[in-house]
């Protein structure tokens, strides 16, 4: 791969929460699971953002499934993380990982 | 069971759908029901969706949506039809049955209507008629809409649009062969009939600028590939040694390809150049003139010609031909040419057609009706599914959408088994059918379906889906959240009772108009087997020769003809024989205008024939006033009955005049009325001219014999054979006629019959359907009212009247249009009347008796209810 791009911090957020909801890693368990992790609130509207943006890229891939009458009778739409945004990421974590190399107690003590 | 959600909220998912997914308005939705969402925190949720896209979703983004929606709709309908296998099977054989029966019968029409030649690139292909006013008298030879050669010369010398513009005739009967001779049938054509075509022959040169063109050369012919197996036994050497038509030498240069016969209705057997017209007809020597209806001009469009730039070129050229013919105006017809081309009979064709498949339609529509019956009981079933859906904010268009994608697939499947399963059956039944008409065999129709054929099918199922599903689906999305929360028997002869009344109102009147027309077309049947033409067809044979062609010049003729006629006189066992120039009950008529009186008299239209006058006796016909005209009693004529009393009222008819081709004629004798033509109307006026000797070529005679048929029929090919061993003679009895006309009459009401038997079972099902229902909803009001003292007839009767209510009024409604639409069958109603009382009379009886019967059986399992259980379990 010539040029990497590199992950911003809340499309991480969002890779991971996917990843690790699994094949229930649709819209409402990832955006309650971001923010009972993180504790910052987040709106469907900035939630489904990043996930278009992520799937533009092609970190993810997404697939719907038969409507329920909760929903008003539409479909949820399920995400998968694709082997590219897994590289991506793991890039990201390496990057990040080399960066906090040494600073982990200045930085984590002095809070 | 989910809260009622305020319409508010509605409206704000609605507003918001134009700007956010389903998936987030879905997501939005999920946390709400089940989380204990606060309004205020909706409303958040649903304006950051918002906020987020600065334009409406785009069309791919939704259409990526809606593709999803329809996999999953189809997904979902296959299950529940698969779970049902009864109501699918209910709702798919009618469809079946109606969508396959009119894509039979369309395939039919469209081979001879729209299907493209069977030639290379034959949509560059037009064909071309005139019409035309004034002008120097023309002589007709098929029809008048066609052109004289010079006029074809004209046109293909001056057209740039085109890139080759050929002519062609109708079909001739020529003699093949000297012993034994056989007819066939072929078409004149231009020398490059065949590279306008882009045909090449399979063997031998073709049309040569060598061999074609000119009027003295000697004769040449191409056959086509079905003549040269089935008459030479596809033997190559055919082309060496020359064949014998009409009894002279022609060499065959071609044998035309494999499963090419012309591009018109007729089957041509053989091809030959408009030039050897005056061979096999040495009589009609109009080739080069300029004034004579005889051939059909088709051409190639050039390359980025359209039709219309065609049509105006040629019509340029019209006009100049015009100004060299005083007082004619010429308009062209031009069209991408078919089969049935020619303008008349296209018109014809394509409007009997329509009455047709409208019969055919009438079918679909009644199925139709049937399935959305079913489809309402059924969504009457899930009706509190349906509700809660829409409480929670389901669109009631996605819900329609749901609805009508099973009712699409129910279609699909229909379609596809009925057109498969018709598709096979016609193509096995037309070719029988044709086979007993005449000229049948030599028809160019078949019933093998083409791209056309699949589009009409797809068209007509789109139709059927709307026609069956769009009401159920409407109608159950509507839903009633209160009505079904309580388990409450009113609401099933609520609104929806009336609903499934009057679609069995509307089955009922379709029904109606499809039985009246065929108890009136069974009333015909009846009517041509019983008929009395009013003269004695037994033992009467009509035998024909042919004295056209080169071996009976003027002078020839004649003599030939006297000397056979003595012949077959002399043949033992005939009793008389006698000269007609129309054969009783042949197809067609003959008609003429004549004065009454003087040459200054009225002008009228009469039937006429012309006789020899042992005619009369022959036939048994009684003469009422006067005597029969002589042998050669020029100035003699004799009407019918009904002739003299409709133009000489209240006087002595013997010795007034008429005058025909002005020439004073006497009438010596009145005979009686008699059904000469095939036309329903029994009584026309009718005249009876004298033969005279040596003016006819195409010779008919009726022969009394006492033998047996075939024995009279050998004896007389016999004699004819020593006669001149090269006469082709036919010989049929006259009862064939009549036979002819039974058949048709009997294809018609058959083909009415099946029709209309199978709206009457789908009618009686859909009655059967409605009845059954309304009884199994009904199980509680009927369990009160026995309790109450009704007894099992009451309740019955109560039922019957309710359901024949609906029925009676599609009766009436389907007697009237039937009744108006009588008079279209006219032509086809062989001696009976449109407003036939047995038939107007007798359908209904019929209906009546059958939709009571489907009503009667369901109630009587509702008078086995047992009133204590059903009051137990409220």
């Amino acid at each position: 791969m010539s040029r990497r791009e590199h992950l911003g911090e809340f499309e991480q957020i969002v890779l991971l929460a996917i990843l690790r909801l699994g094949d229930e890693a649709y819209g409402v368990p990832i955006r309650l699971d971001i923010e009972r992790r993180t504790g910052r609130s987040l709106t469907v509207g900035a939630l489904y953002r990043t996930l278009d943006r992520l799937e533009d890229k092609g970190y993810v891939s997404s697939a719907f499934s038969n409507p329920t009458a909760e929903r008003g009778g539409r479909s949820r739409r399920y995400f998968t993380v694709k082997p590219l945004g897994l590289r991506t990421l793991r890039a990201s974590r390496e990057a990040l990982t080399a960066m906090w190399d040494g600073l982990e107690r200045l930085v984590m003590r002095g809070s | 069971m989910a809260p009622n959600h305020p319409f508010w909220i509605r409206i704000l998912l609605r507003a918001a759908a134009l700007r956010a997914s389903e998936a987030e308005l879905g997501d939005v939705m999920e946390e709400f029901v089940a989380g204990r969402r606060t309004s205020f925190w909706l409303i958040s949720q649903l304006t950051s969706s918002v906020r987020r896209r600065r334009s409406p979703l785009t069309l791919s983004e939704r259409g990526a949506e809606m593709l999803s929606n329809v996999r999953n709709d189809i997904r979902y309908a296959l299950r529940t039809l698969w779970r049902s296998p009864g109501f699918a099977l209910a709702a798919i054989v009618p469809i079946a049955l109606g969508i396959g029966i009119n894509t039979g019968i369309f395939s039919i029409l469209n081979s001879v209507a729209w299907r493209p030649l069977p030639v290379p690139e034959p949509d560059a292909l037009v064909s071309i008629y005139q019409n035309f006013r004034g002008g120097p008298r023309r002589m007709v030879y098929g029809a008048r809409a066609l052109f004289s050669i010079p006029e074809y010369r004209t046109y293909r010398d001056e057209a740039q649009t085109l890139s080759g513009l050929m002519a062609y005739s109708r079909e001739w009967t020529v003699t093949l062969g000297r012993e034994a001779p056989q007819e066939i049938q072929g078409i004149l054509v231009t020398c490059n009939y065949f590279d306008v075509l882009k045909l090449t022959p399979v063997i031998g040169t073709g049309f040569t600028p060598v061999n074609c063109g000119k009027l003295d050369a000697p004769p040449v012919v191409v056959l086509s590939h079905a003549l040269w197996n089935d008459a030479f036994g596809a033997d190559p050497h055919v082309l060496q040694k020359p064949i014998v038509l009409n009894g002279r030498e022609v060499t065959v240069v071609g044998i035309a390809p494999a499963g090419f016969d012309g591009v018109d209705m007729a089957k041509a057997a053989f091809f030959a150049p408009t030039t050897t017209l005056e061979v096999f007809r040495p009589e009609q020597t109009f080739h080069e003139n300029p004034n004579v209806s005889w051939v059909t001009l088709m051409g190639r469009r050039s390359e980025n010609a359209t039709v219309a730039q065609v049509r105006a070129e040629l019509s340029l050229v019209a006009s100049r031909i015009d100004q060299q013919q005083a007082g004619r105006a010429t308009s062209l017809i031009v069209e991408p040419a078919t089969t049935l081309s020619l303008p008349v009979a296209r018109q014809n064709v394509l409007t009997g057609a329509s009455i047709v498949m409208a019969a055919f339609g009438l079918v679909l529509l009644i199925a139709a009706a049937n399935v959305a019956n079913i489809l309402l009981a059924r969504a009457a079933g899930r009706s509190r599914e349906i509700a809660i859906r829409l409480s929670v904010g389901a669109t009631r268009r996605r819900l329609i959408q749901q609805l009508l994608t099973e009712s699409a697939i129910i279609a699909v499947a229909g379609a596809v088994c009925g057109s498969l399963l018709f598709s096979w059956l016609f193509q096995l039944l037309v070719p029988r059918l044709l086979a007993s008409l005449p000229g049948g065999e030599t028809a160019r129709v078949d019933a093998i379906p083409d791209l056309t054929v699949f589009w009409f099918a797809v068209g007509l199922t789109c139709l059927t889906v709307l026609v069956f599903g769009l009401v159920p689906a409407l109608q159950a999305s509507r839903g009633n959240v209160h009505s079904v929360t309580k388990q409450d028997a009113p609401a099933a002869t609520g609104g929806r009772g009336w609903l499934r009344g009057s679609l069995i109102g509307a089955q009922v009147a379709l029904c109606m108009m499809l039985l009246i027309p065929a108890g009136l077309l069974a009333r015909a049947l009846y009517a041509a087997h019983t008929l009395d033409p009013g003269f004695d067809q037994h033992d009467v044979a009509v035998v024909s020769i042919d004295l056209r062609g080169p071996r009976y010049e003027k002078g020839n003729a004649a003599i030939v003809h006297d000397q056979w006629l003595e012949r077959v006189r002399a043949l033992p066992g005939v009793e008389s024989v006698a000269l007609a120039s129309r054969i009783p009950l042949s197809p067609g008529r003959s008609q003429t205008t004549l004065r009454i009186g003087d040459g200054e008299g009225a002008a009228v239209d009469m039937d006429v024939n012309t006789v020899s006058p042992d005619f009369f006796s022959l036939l048994g016909m009684p003469i009422v006033r006067g005597r029969v005209f002589t042998d050669g009693e020029i100035d003699a004529v004799m009407v019918t009955e009904s002739t003299a009393r409709r133009y000489w009222p209240g006087q002595n008819p013997l010795g007034r005049t008429v005058t025909l081709d002005n020439q004073r004629r006497q009438i010596v004798g009145i005979v009686r009325d008699a059904q000469m033509s095939q036309a329903p109307e029994a009584v026309s006026s009718y005249l009876y001219l004298p033969a005279m000797r040596g003016t006819q070529r195409r010779i008919s005679v009726l022969a009394r014999t006492r033998l047996d048929f075939a024995g009279f029929a050998s004896a007389v090919r016999a004699e004819t054979s020593r006669l001149d061993s090269n006469l082709v003679v036919n010989v049929q009895p006259l009862a064939a006629n009549l036979g002819v006309l039974q058949t048709l009459s009997q294809i018609t009401a058959g083909v009415a019959a099946l029709l209309s038997l199978l709206a009457l079972g789908l009618a009686a099902i859909g009655v059967y359907g409605v009845v059954s229902y309304f009884v199994s909803r009904r199980r509680r009001e009927v369990g009160v009212r026995m309790a109450l003292g009704a007894d099992a007839g009451d309740v019955q009767r109560l039922f019957l009247r309710q359901t024949l209510r609906p029925v009676a009024v599609g009766m009436c409604i389907g007697i009237a249009v039937a009744a108006s639409a009588a008079r279209l069958l006219q032509s086809v109603l062989f001696g009976v009347s449109p407003f036939d009382p047995i038939a107007f009379i007798g359908a209904p009886a019929l209906m009546l008796v059958i939709a009571a019967a489907a009503a009667f059986l369901p109630t009587r399992r509702a008078m086995q209810v047992d009133p204590m259980s059903v009051l137990r379990s409220e």
